[in-house]
């Protein structure tokens, strides 16, 4: 032994033991179990929910998400950053905002980037929505806004018949030929190319607008039948019966309870708590109390009770 | 100055041949919470071989095929396996005070290697590619953007994402475990308390 551990164990008794056998037991034992578990349980694989699906299945919900985005009603509309200038919604502690330290470094303006650059790709195959485009693009904000507003109210009346969606006569302008190019483009599978639009296609790897574009109304109507809402502790579940990931149950714990459970601040209150809790974790061993605690709490003596009772029945002391 | 004789004075003072694979131990290491910790690293070297297995044939692999799908089960199963055993491992080294005798950096290393670990398994989520990754990159991006880390680390990023859960991330999760264990190694297991 090194002159450290000799000095350390010295009076301890020692007894035979094997590293490296006790090493591969328990390797082997943990592989068995994984393998066993993988064979009867399989794995949870929750197909995507895609644009094409949204357009096909559920086209009313696709033409409001749409409609809702280019009338500016979208989530990310004034996000702040990433993703917008304003900042009157950033999260912010005790006048603290970390969300703007970086200020933009994602830029969208949902109304062009979800609706109207995806629409003047539609408008090249279609010369109705390039016309309808035109007309869009030339009324001024005022009328774009009361066609979207007399729109949008008729998508609470429409019916869906045969996969068609039908909306009740109004003076909705060219919003329902565009609206109508969105969904004709969502249905042909192509929606997500078209969101995708930068300069490293067909590499694309980041998925930002396209799971940006469904996020408010269709992810949550589905997470919702999924149980996996937020104050459904959220992220820690796992679609169907499967455990997820439980390791952030103390995570998600602090989004259920007040005040974080109402507070429009609460990713960051939750964020700053378990960053407290992280340092607390890590600083455990200098954390007067904290630190104590395992002697009053005792559990100790059950770990090491057959120390304690000693080979011979007597008891024996030890560390500190 | 002789380096090479320097690092053999170095081991021969902190870590020898036997601390390095002990063939003794001491009595009191006698209790099935010794068990934990390399119940986690059984796991953690089951994520390993099966992500490896997985990152040959692509993210989108165990969505097609049979074959991938339980190479998927067997990597899914097993960081269930980790978690439980971390979670206890470090449960029963705080009851055991397991920081004494000057063995606070162990411990250290040990929570900062599960910190790693937790974010490893977020990324793990998000590189699905399925319902569970579109569900988590959207919530999970509001706590990022929150935190100010939005801007280096965007969860809908699909390519940072998985390059960070197959390179960069398992790489620093190693780092660290190799110095914890190399720690556990050089200062053998504590004391018990006294009673």
């Amino acid at each position: 032994m090194s002159k450290r551990t000799d000095a350390y164990f010295r009076n301890v008794p020692m007894k035979p033991y094997d590293l490296l056998r006790e090493g591969l037991i328990v390797l082997v034992v943990v592989t068995v179990v994984v393998v066993v578990l993988a064979a009867v349980f399989s794995s949870p694989d929750y197909p995507t929910v895609r644009g094409e699906d949204v357009a096909k299945r559920q086209p009313l919900a696709f033409l409001k998400t749409s409609a809702n985005i280019l009338a500016g009603n979208s989530s990310i509309q004034d996000y702040g950053p990433p993703y917008t200038p304003d900042t009157d919604n950033a999260q912010s502690l005790f006048g603290i905002a970390p969300a703007g330290w970086f200020g933009v470094t994602d830029r969208i303006d949902p109304p062009q980037d979800f609706i109207l650059k995806p629409l003047a790709r539609v408008a090249v195959l279609n010369g109705d929505v390039a016309k309808a485009l035109h007309t869009y693009e030339t009324a001024s904000p005022s009328q774009q806004q009361a066609w979207l507003t007399a729109y949008l109210s008729a998508l609470d009346e429409a019916t869906v018949v045969s996969g068609e969606v039908q909306v009740p006569p109004g003076d909705y302008g060219p919003v329902p030929t565009l609206m109508n190019g969105m969904l004709d483009l969502g249905r042909s599978g192509l929606l997500e190319g078209a969101l995708e639009n930068d300069a490293t296609l067909p590499y694309t790897l980041d998925f930002t607008r396209s799971l940006l574009f469904f996020q408010d109304d269709v992810y949550a109507g589905v997470a919702d039948k999924l149980d996996l809402l937020g104050d459904e502790w959220g992220i820690s579940n796992e679609t169907g019966r499967y455990p997820g990931a439980w390791w952030l149950w103390p995570y998600t714990f602090f989004y259920q309870i007040p005040p974080m459970s109402s507070s429009d601040n609460a990713d960051l209150q939750v964020g700053a708590i378990i960053t407290g809790v992280f340092l607390v974790l890590l600083l455990v061993p200098l954390i007067p109390m904290v630190n104590r605690l395992p002697r009053w709490l005792g559990v100790f003596r059950l770990i090491w009770r057959d120390w304690y009772a000693g080979s011979d029945g007597s008891r024996r002391e030890a560390g500190g | 100055m002789n380096l090479t004789r320097g690092a053999q004075g170095l081991l021969t003072d902190n870590l020898s041949l036997e601390d390095a694979l002990p063939t003794r131990m001491p009595v009191y290491v006698n209790s099935v919470v010794y068990l934990f910790g390399v119940t986690a690293l059984s796991a953690l070297a089951a994520l390993i071989v099966t992500g490896v297995v997985m990152s040959l044939f692509g993210p989108g692999w165990y969505h097609e095929s049979r074959g991938g799908h339980f190479v998927n089960s067997l990597h899914f199963w097993s960081v269930q396996v980790f978690f439980g055993a971390l979670v206890l491992h470090i449960a029963t080294k705080y009851m055991m005070a397991a920081w004494r005798d000057g063995r606070w950096k162990t411990w250290m290393v040990g929570a900062l290697a599960f910190g790693v670990a937790v974010f490893t398994g977020l990324t793990g989520f998000l590189s699905q590619t399925n319902w569970d990754s579109q569900w988590i990159a959207v919530q999970a991006k509001d706590a990022m953007n929150a935190l100010g880390v939005g801007a280096l680390f965007n969860t809908m990023d699909t390519g940072q994402v998985l390059t960070l859960h197959v390179v960069a991330l398992p790489l620093l999760l190693v780092l660290l475990v190799g110095v914890h264990l190399l720690f556990i190694r050089r200062e053998g297991p504590v004391k018990p308390l006294e009673r």
